[in-house]
């Protein structure tokens, strides 16, 4: 089967009657575990790979995959509404969703995260297909030494990330570094800051830490202040306002099509990266949106691009982080070893053999993928207005509400209540945090890029010895890391040199 | 606790009826108290892991076998012990069973591992679902297509493993030992699947793993298999070398086959399925017939054959002596392994 024919039956099959139903439910299902806090990509197929077993294996496959495709937006929307971040990914959506909400432009800001999600996603799973005939070698481009640096470089973004100033912002990003060294060292078997807990030598679990840090510390902050959520919106939105939002957002998402195309191509270049994940992928996109926007001081404020940047992210990961999984058979994240546990429970092969035999299996996933986020999209409109009113309730109300949903979610990923507590101690650190003006986002990235830096930096250190760096491509990389930093400290003196003589 | 409260009423109760009753009427019993009743399954993984996918293939026959509810609750963590340790400690009213990873909680009880609660030869065995066939691949990256040409080319290899303690690592390490092989064990790799990469990368030449996880890497060509641990190779392991025969034909050769076999009982500990130390003995006795019936039905094993799942039934009587024998040791072979398994070696 060449190329161009497994795109056509991949086409043709992921549009039939026999395959679509289920790419719609699965794309539905994976929207709804989006919104809810806590619930991640991963949980989603983990519970969607239990009815595979009966299923063909061109539905079951879209089934699985729309499920996965789709949480991301369902977060987005969370993110936005609520400053709970729906998944892991959404964290970054934070920064500028909520406080366009609070200016009354909650429709825009989802319109735009949508359409950016949905674009992500589409370019993500282009490009996927557009490597295709060399995905070997570019995923065996990254080994121990490229992703140590990378991971640096990426570490590096924290610099712009905040309206935080920089000191405050790399005294997260270390604390964060050194909260990812909980539990059992994987290399030395040596148990680190566990306090003789059995619970924590498996180190902290992303899901609960991130509740914490944004939604519980935001629940205190509400709490704390009274009022509702929307900060200076007196009323819900009407109905037909949210829709006239919700359409020039998408808009807005299209208008800036270009700074899409780049927040995709970061994301889909960092789910090539085996073991980065998506939630730095986002941050990342977000850091370059500020860095290349001419009115850098209104994010953090509500600008429109600080949701369209991270969010087209998001989606676009998604393509990237397939390659692996595809050309060799071998997940580069949890999330794609259930996948792949899927694709072997329907009977298919993964590795050369799928690029080779089934093809137009791979174009099946690549369109869900399109697929399954046009749905979310559209669906998640309809979200939009019944969501948007509950962020008008007062807080008596709400925070119970959200609390219990927030501790559900904290509980769910790993069944243990020892995470809900994990929960509560990081949203009493975020509210700290919050109230300092120190940068939350900062110390997130520190934690979840704290062991992609270790380990591989152990690896590389292993494997090519203490001058790993001088190798051509790390070294270009670390030049590169270098140059954007110092660029960085010369601008935020620059900038404060101007600021001062007024 | 509450828990050993609880147990103790429920061996109090349990024993009070036993006493009463006949041994037919025990089965009986047995029976009628399963029927409709719900088993709870540990699987100590994520679901779509290897565990999972074994139980979930098993248990409808499982249920067709004990007219009960089988429900699955995947409990991850530390490595599968979190999950072992809860198998162990619930409640020993036969309603709680689960699939461990048998051959890595033997080496965390032999080395004492901070977590490692359970004693794998008190566990109640229904019985193993498989054992795993330890093989050494290269990769063809790497130009060795043979166990003769890793020995005889005359260079360092790099065996990739991933945690300290870790399957790959001790095969790796023990077999390095055994055979005086020239190497070096790079561990700290997150999962299998990465060592593989790098394999491919160039970065690491060789690994040791299961052979249903190197299949579709042999298939593709990626991967060569160069030695195995089987004493009686069968299928496509036959024409490769076996490592008895190696180590046999080494100074010293019974020394080394004798470490070899201690390291081949932990290997044999597998996959099992057990529930926790305690169970009343006539529901035991029908559980592990139970099993014995799913592991046999002839749609089953036909299913499994189709799917290329590799099965290999030992009853529950003769799992609680592979278990036993697997944490009995002798002495200087306990020091070797405890060494390895802590990285001391």
């Amino acid at each position: 089967m060449t190329i161009l024919e497994g795109m056509t039956s991949g086409f043709f099959q992921s549009t039939s009657l026999a395959v679509f139903p289920y790419l719609f439910v699965g794309s539905i299902f994976g929207l709804i575990i989006g919104v809810i806090p806590g619930l991640s990509g991963h949980f989603a197929m983990a519970m969607a790979v239990t009815f595979l077993y009966t299923m063909e294996p061109a539905a079951g496959i879209a089934f699985i995959l729309a499920a996965h495709a789709t949480v991301a937006q369902g977060g987005g929307l969370t993110a936005i509404l609520f400053s709970t971040p729906g998944t892991g990914q959404n964290a970054a959506t934070l920064l500028d969703g909520p406080p366009m909400r609070d200016k009354g432009e909650a429709g825009i800001a989802v319109g735009a995260a949508m359409a950016s999600c949905f674009l992500g996603a589409t370019f993500g799973a282009i490009v996927l297909a557009l490597l295709i005939p060399v995905l070997r070698e570019v995923v065996l481009f990254f080994g121990p030494p490229e992703v140590f640096v990378l991971a640096f470089l990426a570490l590096t973004f924290v610099a712009v990330l905040g309206k935080e100033d920089m000191t405050r912002s790399l005294i997260a990003a270390l604390l964060g570094m050194l909260l990812a060294m909980v539990g059992v060292d994987n290399v030395t078997n040596t148990f680190r800051f566990t306090m003789g807990s059995d619970r924590l030598s498996d180190g902290l679990q992303l899901v609960p830490v991130i509740l914490g840090l944004f939604a519980v510390a935001e629940m205190i902050d509400l709490w704390v202040r009274g009022g509702t959520l929307a900060k200076d919106v007196p009323t819900a939105l009407s109905a037909k306002e949210t829709q006239k939002q919700i359409f020039k957002g998408i808009g807005l998402a299209f208008k800036n099509w270009w700074l899409v195309m780049r927040c995709s191509a970061i994301g889909t270049g960092m789910g090539l990266i085996p073991g980065l994940g998506s939630a730095p992928a986002a941050f990342v996109a977000y850091g370059h949106a500020k860095q290349s926007s001419p009115d850098r001081e209104s994010f953090g404020k509500g600008n429109v691009k600080g949701v369209i940047g991270p969010e087209a992210a998001n989606d676009a990961v998604e393509g990237g982080a397939l390659a692996s999984t595809l050309a060799f058979g071998i997940p580069g994240s949890s999330s794609m070893a259930i996948l792949l546990s899927g694709l072997f429970i329907l009977g298919l092969e993964t590795g050369p053999r799928m690029l080779n035999q089934n093809i137009d299996i791979v174009f099946v996933m690549i369109f869900t993928i399109i697929f399954g986020n046009l749905i979310g999209t559209i669906i998640g409109m309809f979200l939009v207005n019944p969501l948007s009113r509950a962020t008008s309730i007062r807080a008596s109300v709400m925070v119970p509400v959200l609390m219990s949903v927030i501790a559900t979610g904290a509980f769910a990923g790993e069944r243990a209540i020892f995470d809900i507590g994990v929960a509560i101690v990081f949203g009493i650190l975020g509210y700290a945090m919050k109230v300092l003006n120190y940068s939350r986002a900062a110390l997130l990235i520190g934690f979840v890029l704290g062991f992609a830096v270790e380990k591989n930096l152990y690896l590389a250190l292993l494997l090519d010895g203490p001058l790993f760096v001088m190798q051509p491509i790390p070294l270009g990389l670390m030049i590169v890391t270098i140059v954007f930093l110092g660029w960085n400290i010369f601008t935020i003196y620059r900038d404060r040199k101007k600021v001062i003589p007024k | 606790m509450r828990r050993t409260f609880l147990k103790s009423a429920t061996a109090a109760v349990v024993a009070i009826t036993t006493l009463g009753f006949g041994t037919t009427v025990a089965a009986q019993d047995a029976a009628e108290f399963y029927k409709d009743n719900v088993i709870k399954w540990i699987v100590p993984y994520d679901p779509g892991g290897g565990y999972d996918e074994y139980s979930r293939i098993i248990i409808p026959y499982f249920e067709n076998y004990t007219g009960a509810r089988v429900d699955i609750v995947n409990l991850p963590g530390s490595g599968g012990m979190k999950g072992a340790v809860e198998i162990f400690n619930s409640p020993a009213d036969g309603l709680t069973v689960g699939i461990i990873n048998g051959s890595a909680m033997v080496t965390n009880q032999l080395a004492e591992i901070e977590g490692a609660t359970y004693k794998v030869g008190d566990y109640n065995y229904l019985g193993r679902i498989v054992a795993d066939k330890r093989v050494m691949v290269s990769s063809a990256a790497s130009g060795i297509t043979s166990f003769e040409d890793l020995m005889s080319n005359g260079k360092q290899e790099i065996v990739g493993a991933t945690g300290l303690g870790g399957s790959t690592y001790v095969d790796a390490v023990i077999t390095g030992e055994v055979l005086q092989i020239d190497q070096r064990v790079v561990h700290g790799f997150d999962r299998s699947g990465d060592i593989r990469t790098a394999m491919l990368r160039g970065d690491v030449q060789t690994m040791w793993g299961s052979l249903g996880s190197a299949l579709s890497g042999v298939e593709d060509g990626d991967l060569n298999i160069i030695l195995h641990g089987e004493k009686v190779p069968t299928g496509m392991l036959e024409g490769i070398p076996s490592i008895y025969d190696i180590a046999m034909a080494m100074d010293d050769g019974e020394k080394r086959v004798r470490i070899l076999e201690s390291w081949e009982a932990l290997s044999a500990v597998g996959r099992p399925v057990a529930a926790p130390p305690g169970v009343p003995e006539d529901r035991l006795a029908f559980l592990r017939e139970a099993f014995a019936q799913a592991m046999n039905d002839p749609e089953f094993i036909a299913g499994s054959i189709e799917s290329d799942r590799e099965l290999s039934f030992a009853t529950g009587e003769e799992m609680s002596r592979i278990a036993k024998s697997a944490t009995e040791l002798e002495p200087d072979v306990t020091e070797l392994f405890v060494k390895a398994i802590r990285g001391e070696i």
